[in-house]
């Protein structure tokens, strides 16, 4: 099979839209450490959520599209309140009780999807059109994997825009940097933190969405992604969005291609990436080097 | 905080604290005066393996009510401690001693995977104390590891290794991929196949081999695999939410348009079929221990009635069977023992009869198994309901 460049290309493409995927979810994880300074252990479960959510929507009104525009917008307010509500007021405390914060929310969260949507395990169904497999000259690729590849890069772009080529963005750069001085000029900061809050937790809304139709619904399915967030982001370097995807692109590879070329070592690999790089680079591919200020 | 507020809560807690003692001190005075029996039961209820696990419960609590309404065990009244065993051998395992010393528990029942199954089974040895597994289907339990105190109720990866082969041999397979977990369950049932395999499909022989890790959530890779392979058949055991995702992913690559796919880990069960809906592929020939449209023997009416109450819907799940039977076959051997007392209780348990509403079950007195086989049939569509059903419904039995 390996000498088999069409199997290879296939798996090259599984590759993409597996990292496609994660980063979709990936970078609002990163995007919130990025401005924030916070590790978010609960973006797992919103990628959770958004993927039920998708789900609830998707089944009442039979449309999977409509099920996303739900996860992105259901997340973001819910992004939105915790950040306004709870996550406001641990900025001052020290890092552990945010990480703590963020650890309750996956317990409360996990507990109010096993309420809401019960044990059992649901499916979303493909959208219409992108059910089947796109003959792309030399292979057969299923059109919604295609999609994901597309998807991802088109998310990184929009990203980019948003935080160096626009307004809210520079106001977002400029809080990551001073908040204080934000502040002193007259703009409300803390309006730029539940945005990002927001942001972030509708782009795991997104990415949960994004993933429902290739996975099953069930509690705990927060728990793989999660770890596979945090590897990309580290290998990225945190708070990077550029870092975040080649993290995210090189973790698809490597899962892919592990199944294929070691198998008996396929669930250690990632891990083996991430320890190989940061001893490399401790700050990871596109982080900078952490200097203490006075 | 005032005084007379304080005192008001004081008065508050003393009242519940009353309420609840005068409560569990009438259930036990008015049917048994003696101490209860004590069930230990191990299940997964939260995470991925509370799919199975809650249902499963269901079927434990259920059989555990009906036994008291009956009068208990040997006149004392049965109380369950149940223990989430998160699909964690290790945390099975440590539930499980905890279960043993410190609410003493005098039996234990459960275990969802093999590999909780293995966990708990060394602590039932070490610790002396007879277990039941009720759903651990690997062969290991009951020869390897085997040892006095440990039973199966459930069927074994021989049984459904036959179960595999022989359908494979029936649609006339020749060339057959196969996919399981890279745990003891995959293992042993990959060997149960190919032990079948000789009788069963002579013609047939295994092209590709793939094994995935317990937790994989993107078959992406492996469908590749299968879809470059020469394999008319796939033979597998990937259960639960693997089984679901691999179906969701192979579907657009036309995987069960090329292959047709057989297998066990009760993909055939309503839970499956019935939350999968249309989603679910074709071409899928599956097991269940139990389903709610079919009914083997009298018993099966009235366990489905009594269940479709307790669940909300005749639809019920294929799962708490399981539990059911185990509870089911430790009342009928402590009955039979007329004691606790462990040797009299393994005496009993061995060559052990028991109506179950699947039919009768025997324990093998040497090797401790139960004579469980698994319905299996290809899953139709149905022109009465949106979810696919099994059909035609074919016992198998070891």
């Amino acid at each position: 099979m390996l000498t088999n460049p069409t199997f290879l290309f296939i798996q090259a493409l599984n590759s993409l839209a597996l990292g496609m995927n994660l980063f979709i979810i990936a970078s609002g994880l990163t995007l919130i450490f990025g401005v924030l300074r916070v590790v978010n252990f609960a973006h797992g479960a919103f990628f959770m959520l958004g993927a039920y959510v998708s789900f609830s929507a998707a089944t009442w009104t039979g449309s999977f599209w409509i099920g996303l525009a739900a996860a992105v917008a259901v997340l973001a307010a819910c992004g939105w309140a915790i950040e306004r509500g709870l996550l406001r007021l641990l900025y001052e405390r020290e890092p552990l009780t945010q990480l703590l914060f963020t650890f309750a929310l996956v317990l409360i969260l996990g507990d109010v999807a096993k309420i809401v949507w019960g044990t059992d395990q649901h499916t979303v169904s493909y959208p219409p059109g992108l059910d089947g497999a796109v003959d792309l000259g030399i292979a057969y690729f299923p059109a919604y994997s295609l999609l994901l590849c597309l998807l991802g890069p088109a998310v990184a772009a929009g990203l980019w825009l948003l935080v160096e080529h626009t307004r809210w963005g520079r106001v977002m750069r400029a809080a990551t940097e001073d908040r204080e001085m934000v502040a002193a000029l007259g703009i409300d900061a803390s309006r730029v933190s539940a945005g990002v809050f927001a942001a972030g937790a509708a782009l795991a809304g997104a990415g949960g969405a994004l993933a429902a139709p290739r996975v099953a619904l069930t509690p705990g399915m927060d728990a793989t992604v999660i770890v596979d967030c945090f590897i990309i982001v580290i290998i990225g370097g945190l708070g990077s969005l550029w870092g975040s995807f080649l993290g995210a692109l090189l973790l698809g590879f490597v899962t892919v291609f592990g199944v294929v070329l070691l198998p008996e070592a396929e669930l250690v690999l990632p891990y083996l990436m991430m320890v190989g790089l940061l001893l490399w680079r401790p700050w990871g591919l596109f982080g900078r080097e952490e200097v203490e200020r006075a | 905080m005032s005084r007379e507020r304080q005192m008001k809560l004081t008065r508050r807690v003393v009242l519940v604290l009353l309420t609840s003692l005068a409560a569990t001190g009438s259930g036990t005075a008015a049917e048994t005066p003696a101490t209860p029996i004590k069930i230990g039961v191990l299940y997964p209820t939260s995470g991925s393996g509370a799919v199975f696990g809650a249902p499963t419960m269901r079927g434990h609590d259920m059989a555990v009510e009906e036994v008291n309404a009956r009068g208990g065990i040997l006149g004392r009244r049965v109380v369950s401690f149940a223990r989430d065993s998160k699909l964690k051998p290790a945390v099975a395992a440590s539930a499980a001693r905890e279960l043993i010393t410190r609410e003493g528990v005098d039996v234990l029942m459960g275990g969802l995977s093999s590999a909780e199954g293995l966990a708990i089974s060394e602590v039932a040895r070490q610790e002396e104390v007879v277990y039941i597994a009720t759903i651990p289907k690997t062969v290991q339990l009951t020869r390897e590891k085997f040892h006095r105190h440990v039973f199966r109720t459930a069927a074994n990866t021989d049984t459904e290794g036959l179960g595999i082969a022989r359908i494979l041999g029936n649609l006339d397979a020749r060339t057959i991929c196969q996919i399981q977990f890279d745990y003891a369950y995959g293992h042993d049932l990959a060997a149960g196949i190919a032990k079948a395999l000789d009788t069963e499909a002579p013609g047939a022989r295994i092209v590709t081999d793939l094994k995935v890790k317990l937790g994989t959530t993107d078959f992406s890779a492996q469908i590749a695999q299968l879809m470059a392979s020469d394999c008319d058949a796939v033979a597998s055991g990937l259960w639960g939410s693997a089984f679901v995702n691999f179906a969701q992913q192979g579907k657009p690559f036309g995987l069960f348009q090329k292959v047709k796919y057989v297998s066990g880990g009760e993909i055939g069960a309503h839970e499956i079929a019935g939350k999968m809906k249309g989603n679910y592929p074709d071409n899928v020939w599956g097991n269940s221990y139990e389903l709610w449209y079919h009914d083997p023997v009298p018993e099966a009416v009235a366990f489905h009635r009594r269940l479709a109450r307790l669940e909300g819907t005749e639809q019920t799940s294929s799962w708490p069977v399981l539990a059911y039977i185990g509870v089911e076959t430790f009342a009928a051997a402590a009955g039979k023992a007329g004691s606790l007392e462990d040797d009299r209780l393994i005496a009993a348990l061995e060559g052990l009869t028991v109506m179950t509403p699947v039919g009768p079950r025997t324990i093998d007195a040497d090797t401790h198994e139960a004579d469980t086989g698994q319905f299996w049939g290809p899953m139709v569509r149905s022109p009465d309901h949106d979810f696919r059903i099994m059909e035609p419904v074919t016992y198998i039995g070891p």
